[in-house]
């Protein structure tokens, strides 16, 4: 077990999301033929901005979609809040993914033919809202990342940044514990990027959000409270970057009303 | 879900138009033919109303529509003899023109001049003109629709196979195509048209009704070669008839029917391909198996069920056109409400059957697969 988590084990500190000798590997039936993650042990607290890092094919994604519950893992542990995922079937992940996760990917994933307002309406309709409070809501949360005005807007009609933001909306519908960030300024320009990660910041900072993003960008992860890094599968290694106390231009974004 | 379901269907507004058509045509095909069965069997029910209490006696050889037999009038002295019979009425007739599909043009039936209110309908009232007189010879009684189709009115002559007849009665209207599209005259003169002494029915009218079973019975005890049935018999076979009709044109229709249903599936198939990323997303952030199973169902219910709303106008239509084609408008082809709810039926039955296998394959997909998936 890594020396980290079990520490925090120790210290009795909360943790939201918990990998206990996490394993996953591809193969034909019991035969195990690329092992993906080996012995991953972590510890996400609550409140916490943690990133992932990790070379390509270090497995990063593969951690993130299990804890995302969109993965079993072949063998170990996951808890998220304190439910224990390995056992869960199919549509019992499904609520869970419902009910404790927003996601946030890279490439947005928004529905091309749904205005912005449908695309963050959907989640709730899925949870089993009515249109009408469901249209509500996505209006407020599309107003708190800034796009008031683009509430009728397909995704093609965004930009890139946009479409990331609309996908930040979408990934709090249901009011998650934890938003999982899959390179989330991966297609972005610096300065765009910039923005989206001081919406994830601030979500962070000012609602108690516990994020998780899987990044290539050392730069987006130094603004986080841990670095995980992997390598080959594993954990290699475990950073505090010190400066997770500013995010440019953070300040002056202030809650206003909302959830 | 309905909501969803319908903006996901028109996303490919010509795909869901040409699939909801396959649909459309096989359930217009569907009602506008079983129209015809429901027409035919409306004029067969209004048919026996004349026929209550009456025995119809048939040679055994012909068939129900009294196609062929040789009855003669010695039969008609032998079944006068039996207990119970009050009067023996023999008929023969001639069908003018008869073509394919259209049926004849008109029948002109005969009958004893004495005995032709039993033909006519015993409590039809006349609206021009009187009834035959005994013995009377060269004369006809015609229908009110025959009559308003022709505008033939008493004093005018009405030609059979180059014998002219003296209208002397026009019959109000009944509603009962029987009497309103007939054509009645004297036995002895059908007898010379049709160059025959053998005719094909007889209707017999018991002393008493209730006694009706039992001299039919009597009547088919008599002689082997007697047909005897009452209008409760000619009831059943007329709908035994009317139900292998009904049978046939939903065969007919359902074949067209089902190569829409096919369609369905196809762009429902598609549809599940093109937007594998969106189930997958959709799956992602908390869609259960179930939901998107139910999803891709309800949209392709959604597209059968316009289709077959759309089918049933159709048919209305068809039914409409039909009408004046067969029978010469002798048969009122009828959209049912039955017959609709059927169609309908129907289309959701295919539509759920061909949602069902693309639904299945889109709730079974691995969110992590699709949403990779460019």
């Amino acid at each position: 077990m890594n020396k980290k988590a079990a520490k925090a084990e120790k210290k009795g500190k909360e943790c939201v999301i918990q990998t206990k000798g996490v394993m996953k590997c591809y193969g034909e039936e019991d035969k195990c033929v690329t092992t993906v993650l080996q012995d991953v042990d972590i510890c996400i607290e609550k409140g916490n901005f943690v990133s992932i890092m990790g070379p390509s094919g270090s497995g990063k994604t593969t951690l993130l979609d299990i804890i995302g519950c969109l993965l079993k893992p072949t063998q170990g542990d996951v808890f998220i809040d304190g439910v224990r995922t390995a056992e869960l079937s199919d549509d019992e992940l499904a609520l869970i993914r419902r009910e404790k996760i927003g996601f946030v990917f890279q490439q947005y994933n928004l529905i091309q033919s749904a205005t912005a307002l449908e695309n963050v309406s959907i989640a709730m309709r899925i949870a089993g809202k009515s249109s009408w409070e469901a249209r509500d809501k996505a209006k407020r949360l599309l107003e708190m990342v800034g796009l008031k005005d683009r509430l009728n807007n397909r995704p093609s009609e965004l930009s890139g940044g946009e479409q990331q933001r609309v996908a930040i909306a979408r990934s709090l519908a249901n009011d998650p514990k934890i938003i999982l960030g899959d390179e989330p300024t991966g297609n972005l320009d610096t300065k765009t990027g910039q923005v989206v990660l001081n919406i994830l910041k601030k979500l962070n900072e000012e609602e108690g959000y516990t994020i998780v993003v899987v990044t290539h960008d050392s730069r987006i992860a130094q603004y986080t409270d841990k670095i995980i890094n992997l390598l080959d599968g594993r954990v290699s290694r475990e950073d505090h970057p010190n400066n997770h106390n500013h995010v440019k231009g953070l300040k002056s974004t202030k809650k206003k009303g909302g959830d | 879900m309905w909501d969803l379901a319908l903006k996901n269907i028109m996303r490919n507004r010509t795909r869901t138009i040409l699939t909801t058509l396959g649909i459309l045509i096989g359930i217009g095909a569907i009602v506008a033919l079983g129209s015809i069965a429901e027409g035919l069997d409306a004029a067969i029910q209004s048919g026996l109303e004349l026929t209550a209490g009456k025995i119809t006696v048939m040679d055994a050889e012909s068939s129900l529509f009294g196609m062929g037999g040789e009855l003669t009038l010695e039969d008609v002295a032998l079944i006068e003899g039996l207990s119970g019979v009050k009067e023996v009425v023999p008929m023969n007739w001639h069908a003018e023109n008869i073509q394919m599909f259209q049926g004849p043009e008109w029948v002109a039936v005969g009958v004893p001049p004495d005995k032709v209110e039993y033909l006519i309908g015993e409590n039809t009232q006349f609206e021009e003109g009187r009834i035959f007189e005994e013995g009377e010879t060269e004369v006809a009684i015609i229908g009110k629709a025959i009559s308003e189709r022709y505008n033939a009115h008493v004093g005018d002559t009405w030609e059979i196979k180059g014998k002219f007849f003296e209208i002397v009665g026009v019959t109000e209207e009944t509603g009962i195509s029987d009497i309103d599209s007939s054509i009645a005259v004297p036995f002895d003169d059908m007898q010379d048209i049709l160059d025959s002494e053998e005719f094909q029915m007889m209707y017999v009218i018991p002393d008493n009704v209730k006694d009706t079973e039992k001299v039919a019975n009597e009547i088919e005890e008599a002689s082997d070669k007697f047909n005897a049935l009452t209008s409760q018999e000619l009831a059943r076979q007329a709908s035994q008839i009317v139900d292998q009709i009904r049978i046939f044109t939903f065969g007919i229709g359902a074949i067209a029917a089902f190569v829409g249903g096919l369609g369905v599936m196809n762009t429902m198939i598609m549809s599940v391909m093109e937007r594998r990323k969106e189930i997958g997303v959709m799956k992602a952030i908390g869609a259960t198996n179930r939901m998107v199973l139910q999803q891709i169902i309800t949209e392709s219910a959604l597209i059968s069920l316009i289709g077959g709303l759309g089918g049933i106008l159709l048919g209305i239509l068809g039914s409409v056109l039909l009408s004046n084609v067969i029978g010469g408008g002798q048969i009122t082809a009828t959209v049912t409400p039955q017959l609709a709810l059927t169609g309908l039926s129907f289309a959701l039955f295919l539509g759920i059957i061909g949602g069902l296998y693309p639904a299945r394959k889109a709730s079974q997909l691995d969110p992590v697969e699709a949403l990779r998936y460019e």
